[in-house]
């Protein structure tokens, strides 16, 4: 229960971070937190399958991808300036907790049936069976889907051959 | 006493939404998207852990594959903007109304 408490206390002060932070890197920094607390809690509640993935791909992944772009470009010209407006912040600060008010109703209104835990099987094997025997075809759509991905990254950030003449010609 | 765990996913939620609509700069923007992306993971690992369908755990799996796809998608968008523009300021960026 006391662990449970302190990492939300820990995954909300490192999303503030996220948030609030002047400099983008160490927002992204602040992001990497967040998704390890993220995936303690996912251990804490027993899914550990998927807290190894979100270990390795989340924060292995994505948030070091972040902090390379940011090396790519040059980030000492970007700082974190927000926007000041008065009347854009007072608006969107209500639309959120009318959000976060709705939210908890709905969750005081459920808490019994929400806070039981009622997986009988958590291990790794009945998960796996499922993956490889029901859900095989959306698996194997997924390796298609980080393929296409893939190619579309050469295809977007590949240089147009027309530019990278005309630097050479220029450099010439 | 797992409840708190709901209130900490609604927040991630807001505040990335919060963050998404008041950011300038196009990496910020796609940050805090991914945290977005991260509360309602957690939200549905819950839901999954309250109701007992093991499949839910399957979406996180394959929720997590997408989010990669568009992390590597957007921030590839992002260096081919900077390539163009020299910049990655939302308020720069005309291309439609060009």
């Amino acid at each position: 229960m006391i662990s449970d408490i302190f990492l939300t206390i820990i995954t909300m002060a490192f999303a503030l971070m996220v948030v609030f932070s002047k400099k983008t890197v160490v927002a992204a920094f602040a992001l990497l937190m967040t998704l390890l607390s993220i995936a303690m809690i996912y251990f804490q509640l027993g899914t550990v399958f998927l807290s190894a993935i979100q270990v390795l791909v989340n924060a292995g992944a994505v948030a070091i991808l972040f902090v390379f772009v940011m090396m790519l470009i040059n980030l000492e010209q970007f700082q974190n300036n927000r926007e000041k407006g008065k009347a854009k912040l007072i608006i969107s600060s209500v639309t959120v907790l009318v959000i976060l008010g709705v939210f908890a109703l709905i969750i005081n209104n459920n808490i019994e049936v929400l806070t039981s835990n009622n997986i009988a099987d958590n291990s790794m094997k009945a998960l796996f069976e499922k993956l490889f025997n029901v859900y095989y075809l959306p698996f194997e759509m997924a390796t298609v889907l980080l393929l296409a991905a893939l190619v579309a990254c050469v295809v977007i950030t590949g240089q147009d051959k027309a530019v990278a003449k005309e630097e050479g010609a220029k450099h010439e | 006493m797992s409840s708190i765990y709901y209130y900490l996913a609604g927040f991630l939620f807001t505040l990335g939404l919060l963050g998404t609509i008041f950011k300038k700069d196009l990496i910020s923007i796609l940050l805090c998207l991914e945290m977005m992306m991260g509360g309602v993971s957690l939200l549905i690992i819950l839901f999954s852990r309250s109701t007992g369908v093991l499949e839910s755990q399957l979406l996180v799996f394959f929720t997590i594959i997408i989010s990669a796809c568009e992390v590597a998608i957007g921030l590839s968008l992002i260096i081919a903007l900077y390539r163009k523009k020299q910049t990655i300021y939302t308020d720069d960026i005309k291309i439609i109304t060009e």
